[in-house]
């Protein structure tokens, strides 16, 4: 299960957290994260993936969590920096993408707004920059960006419409690694195809790294390079699609794969495989 | 969005806010002889065509304070409406999106003002005031106080509210952008506390027109000659019936027309928010 | 009737018959000549203990209740006998013998005697009682003696002389002295038959009473008399619409306006009261005040120009819509014996008032008054929040001294924090308040003419008086203190009231008129200045 650190290698943690008295909810758990890959981290609720997400962010309560271990970034402990340092980072080198869409927008402001505040958060210029970055940003996410759109709240949108918003705050600032905590979810078949899509659209034109986190083992298998399968705050097993899909070690992906719906799913092929690797 | 019947009546208040406050600005010009001055030889005088309202216990002209004392009280009770729901939004929202110690202190102190003999206080404060104070500055004191001591009851319902958005996704979402905290509060939680907000705002005009009356029996409001609302609504102090003079009633009757009619222009803007 | 059924019993029956008949006529014409009068206590009785009382509830249940020696007659203001036949009071003011009527009981049988006086004096002297009647026998130390010259004569030695002695016994109610019901055997013509705290307390007609009527009648007419406690006038004036009370001792001139204009025949205006509205300055020297403010507040020559700037008869006119007469001097026109009748009625006039401030070097500049130091002429009046009628007075004076270029700032505290400031910090520049006078007599006012007094109110408890005037103010009440002979007495005072309106240490606004009202059913009533002045001849009351 270990991994020795390498080149290409963005992200690496080795990672317990634990909450108060209780027992860890991520106990030692070593990923590295590469350069560029997409990286399926699967689980079922309560495996403490959203945990581990939300170590790497930052965004733990201090005051309830302690979390051990070191996670290195570009030569950088995030355990250990302050939290000003993290924020320049949070946005910016790391992304975030949620669950559900509509509550993760925020309900009270305009997209317009909460585009600019994503952009002004880490760059500062005339409005015609701000307006420039949020219609690139829309435009990498397909959405139309007319004013007519940029005046909606987020209840007067589809699902999907703001999923794609928030994908587009997420990579604004063209993060190195995207979190996606299960932010195929909360979607319909069709419009978890699309957003699927757009992820690998994105990881291949900016070669940034995903971290896909999900409990849908066949929605990972479509998208990643790699994938870990966490139980009870542990990796079980982690290794390339091909090989975990096909050749499962542990007892536990294997019940996951037995637990998987036999429908069709948009398969990404082989040679799109290829050549999202030499994207990188 | 908004109904035929709603936009009428947002234009016919809206329309008649502005009346109000066109007519008591042009006061200088309506009732150039002023609020102050007394005709002595026909106080207390039913509706003439030279009093349009009659006159007051000392002579002074109805109208005359009407039109100033809307002036005065439609400008200052707002004011300190505003006050108090900032106050209330720092307070109150601050703490509950920070949560743990901060709100537990916070609603402590709000807790301990909920409970203060404020009567009492309020006397202390007067006595504690010097005695040569120009009626102006008595009126804005006395708002400015109302304003300051006004924002309790608002601040406990929005710790609360404010609480329960701290760990919202959308507040997470931001934060994970990198919105810093001082910004993630301002812009991402404040407006999600409007509906409370614009509650606070528009229960707080009217009450605080009332505590000014109130407070002017303490010996602590709007002192003489200058009117207030407050001082035009003592006045009805022991009116047994409206059919004797009915006129006196025109302070009344104009507070509950601009009280409603604020609410009904802002109705919609607090829908639009909620 | 019933049949005649025992011939034997007929005569038994008839005679039985005709005693009812008789009894109940009795009653019939008692019922007709009494009846109940009602009306309303504005506090709650704080005790039914004569010697006790100090709050206007009590006051008025002893003043129906209590019997005295003596008493002053509320209309000609005339000391009169009642419990004693006669009385005379020794030349140096330290003792009355009093002549009792004798064959007198109190309302529980009990005989009236000289013991009950002594017992009731010894009570009302000692110390341990610290009765509030008492004080004002309490002229110097040592003690009262009380001799018993036969059971209807008895004399009484105070160890100083005690001004206006014969007056003070009018609030003294005699106790008995042997009485197993103590306090509440009485001598009045009525007696607290029920008391219901918070609601009401029954007064029934003393049975004993040893009154009659010129027909020979034992007084008094009224059978009894429910008082309810009722703090809110606007209830007390509801209910006397209503018909459910019969009396209002004093009334708010804006209700007797309204209820005199439905009908005029209920309302009663006795004219001026002893009672006057005032304001001063504050001239205290260690006052926490600007010192060139105390200047003008100990300059006669200020104070009267302030006074003479203030229109009085508006003040009455429209503040107490003309039920007030405007104040000449310290003393009501309605104390007929003590008021100075060569004092004249302030005058108003700015033009002077000016004129006057102007040659003591104030200047009027672009309608601001400025003294010759260039500082301009502000001051606060304070008078107490809530009192509509001293609101609207402060802010007519307001206005008149505008006129001279005086700017006043009306400030209305709530009562404490204004008698704090008055008797306490002195940190005040002029107040306005109304004084409620009870006495007639001059020795009564002793404690505001005194230099040293603290009531003395614009500069209290001064340790040697610090103008000429006070001095002589000082001077002069002592010396009618201590004569017995009314004309010298007088004189004297008439000095005082001439000084106080040349200095104006208090500037006299308006004495405010006796107004009441009094049901039709009421007869014999007869409202007057004096309290209780609905009914104060309650003895020759009857309602029908």
């Amino acid at each position: 299960m270990n991994e020795t650190p390498q080149a290409g290698v963005l992200l690496s943690m080795r990672l317990s957290v634990r909450y108060g008295d209780r027992p860890d909810v991520l106990r030692d758990v070593q990923v590295n994260i590469r350069r560029g890959e997409v990286l399926g981290l699967v689980g079922q609720s309560g495996s403490g993936k959203s945990t581990l997400a939300m170590a790497v962010l930052g965004l733990l309560d201090r005051k309830q969590a302690s979390a051990e271990g070191s996670i290195v970034c570009e030569g950088r402990d995030l355990l250990r920096l302050r939290e000003k340092e993290f924020r320049a980072l949070r946005g910016r080198k790391l992304a975030l993408v949620l669950q559900s869409p509509l509550s993760a927008l925020n309900p009270a402001l305009k997209i317009r707004t909460q585009l600019k505040e994503a952009w002004r958060a880490h760059a500062s210029g005339t409005p015609a920059d701000c307006n420039n970055a949020v219609r690139l940003a829309l435009e990498s996410v397909t959405l139309p960006s007319t004013d007519d759109f940029l005046r909606k709240y987020p209840s007067q949108m589809s699902v999907g419409q703001a999923q794609r918003v928030l994908i587009a705050m997420a990579v604004m600032h063209r993060p190195a690694l995207l979190i996606a905590d299960e932010a195929t979810s909360a979607l319909d078949i069709i419009t978890q195809a699309e957003i699927l899509t757009l992820f690998r659209q994105l990881n291949r034109s900016t070669g940034m790294a995903i971290l896909y986190i999900s409990h849908d083992l066949a929605s990972v298998g479509g998208i990643c390079d790699r994938i870990a399968i966490l139980h009870q705050g542990q990796i079980v097993e982690l290794g390339t699609t091909e090989q975990v899909l096909t050749t499962p070690q542990h007892e536990y992906t294997r019940r996951l794969m037995a637990a998987m719906p036999k429908i069709p799913q948009p398969q990404i092929s082989p040679q799109e495989k290829t050549e999202a690797a030499a994207a990188k | 969005m908004r109904s035929w019947h709603g936009r009428v009546w947002r234009r016919v208040a809206s329309i008649v806010l502005l009346l109000v406050v066109g007519v008591s600005l042009s006061a200088n010009w309506l009732a150039p002889e002023g609020y102050a001055r007394q005709y002595r030889e026909a106080a207390s005088a039913p509706p003439s065509r030279q009093h349009w309202l009659g006159t007051d216990e000392i002579g002074r002209d109805r109208l005359a304070r009407v039109l100033y004392g809307t002036r005065i009280s439609l400008l200052l009770a707002p004011a300190a409406a505003l006050l108090s729901t900032l106050m209330a939004a720092l307070i109150g929202g601050l703490a509950g999106y920070l949560g743990g110690a901060w709100a537990r202190v916070a609603m402590a102190v709000t807790d301990l003002f909920l409970s203060l003999p404020w009567l009492f206080l309020l006397i202390t404060v007067r006595a504690m005031m010097p005695l040569n104070v120009s009626p102006m500055i008595s009126v804005l004191v006395t708002f400015l106080l109302l304003g300051l001591l006004g924002w309790t009851t608002a601040s406990r319902v929005l710790c609360a509210t404010a609480g329960s958005l701290r760990n919202a996704d959308f507040v997470q979402q931001a934060r994970a952008s990198g919105v810093p905290d001082a910004r993630l509060f301002w812009v991402h939680v404040v407006p999600n506390l409007k509906p409370v907000l614009y509650a606070q705002f528009w229960i707080s005009i009217p009450a605080f027109i009332l505590s000014e009356a109130n407070l002017g029996i303490l010996g602590l409001g709007v002192t003489e000659p200058t009117p207030s609302w407050g001082s035009l609504l003592r006045e009805l102090e022991g009116v047994i019936s409206i059919g004797e003079e009915p006129w006196k009633f025109v302070p009344l009757v104009l507070l509950v027309i601009v009280v409603t009619s604020f609410q009904l222009v802002l109705s919609d803007q607090e829908q639009v928010a909620a | 009737m019933r049949p005649p059924e025992k011939v034997g019993r007929m005569k038994f029956v008839k005679a039985v018959a005709l005693s009812i008949f008789v009894a109940s006529l009795a009653a019939f014409a008692a019922a007709q000549s009494g009846g109940e009068l009602r009306f309303c206590l504005r506090s709650e009785p704080k005790t039914f203990d004569p010697l006790k009382v100090e709050d206007d509830a009590s006051v008025a249940i002893r003043y129906l209740t209590g019997g005295v020696l003596v008493r002053m007659n509320r209309q000609t203001q005339v000391l009169e006998p009642e419990l004693a036949q006669s009385w005379k009071v020794s030349k140096d003011g330290k003792q009355i013998t009093f002549k009792l009527r004798s064959g007198i009981s109190f309302s529980d049988g009990t005989p009236f005697s000289a013991e009950d006086v002594a017992y009731t004096v010894q009570q009302l002297m000692d110390p341990n009682l610290h009765s509030p009647t008492g004080d004002a026998f309490r002229s110097g130390p040592g003690n009262v003696e009380t001799k018993i010259i036969s059971p209807t004569q008895i004399s009484i030695t105070f160890p100083a002389p005690v001004a206006g002695l014969d007056r003070q016994f009018d609030q003294v109610a005699i106790l008995s002295a042997h009485s197993p019901k103590k306090e509440m055997a009485v001598l009045g013509p009525f007696m607290v038959a029920d008391y219901q705290p918070g609601s009401t307390v029954l007064l029934k007609r003393n049975p004993n009473y040893w009154k009659r009527d010129a027909q020979g009648r034992q007084l008094p007419y009224l059978d009894s008399i429910r008082l309810d406690i009722q703090p809110n006038r606007d209830v007390e004036l509801l209910r006397f619409k209503r018909g459910e009370i019969d009396l209002i001792n004093s009334l708010d001139s804006e209700y007797f306006d309204k209820l005199g204009a439905a009908s005029p025949q209920l309302v009663h205006d006795a004219g001026p009261s002893l009672d006057s509205e005032q304001m001063w300055f504050d001239q205290v020297s260690k006052a926490p005040i600007a010192s060139y403010k105390k200047t003008w507040f100990r300059s006669p020559a200020f104070r009267r120009a302030i006074s003479q700037a203030i229109n009085r008869d508006d003040l009455s006119r429209i503040v107490f819509r003309g039920h007030a007469q405007p104040a000449i001097g310290p003393v009501s026109s309605a104390n007929k014996f003590w008021f100075n009748a060569k004092l004249k009625p302030q005058t108003y006039s700015p033009d002077s008032a000016l004129k006057a401030l102007q040659s003591e070097g104030f200047r009027l500049e672009n309608g601001t008054l400025k003294d010759k130091d260039g500082n301009a002429v502000e001051f606060s009046l304070i008078t107490n929040a809530g009192n509509k009628y001293r609101e609207r007075m402060a802010a007519m004076i307001q206005d008149d001294l505008q006129k001279i270029g005086v700017r006043v700032n009306v400030v209305t505290l709530d009562f404490p924090s204004l008698i704090e400031r008055m008797t306490q910090t002195f940190d005040y520049e002029a107040i306005l308040l109304g004084l409620t006078n009870v006495g007639l007599d001059p020795n009564e006012q002793m404690n505001v003419w005194l230099s040293s007094s603290e009531n003395h109110q614009w500069n209290p408890q001064e340790k040697a008086p610090e103008t000429a005037w006070e001095a002589e103010i000082d001077q002069l009440m002592r010396a009618q203190a201590s004569s017995a002979d009314p004309r010298k007495r007088k004189e004297a005072f008439d000095q005082v009231q001439e000084i106080v309106v040349e200095q104006a240490p208090f500037i006299y606004l308006v004495n405010r008129n006796a107004l009441s009202a009094v049901a039709a059913s009421v007869h014999g009533a007869s409202p007057v200045i004096l309290a209780p002045q609905t009914y104060w001849n309650i003895e020759s009351l009857s309602v029908h």
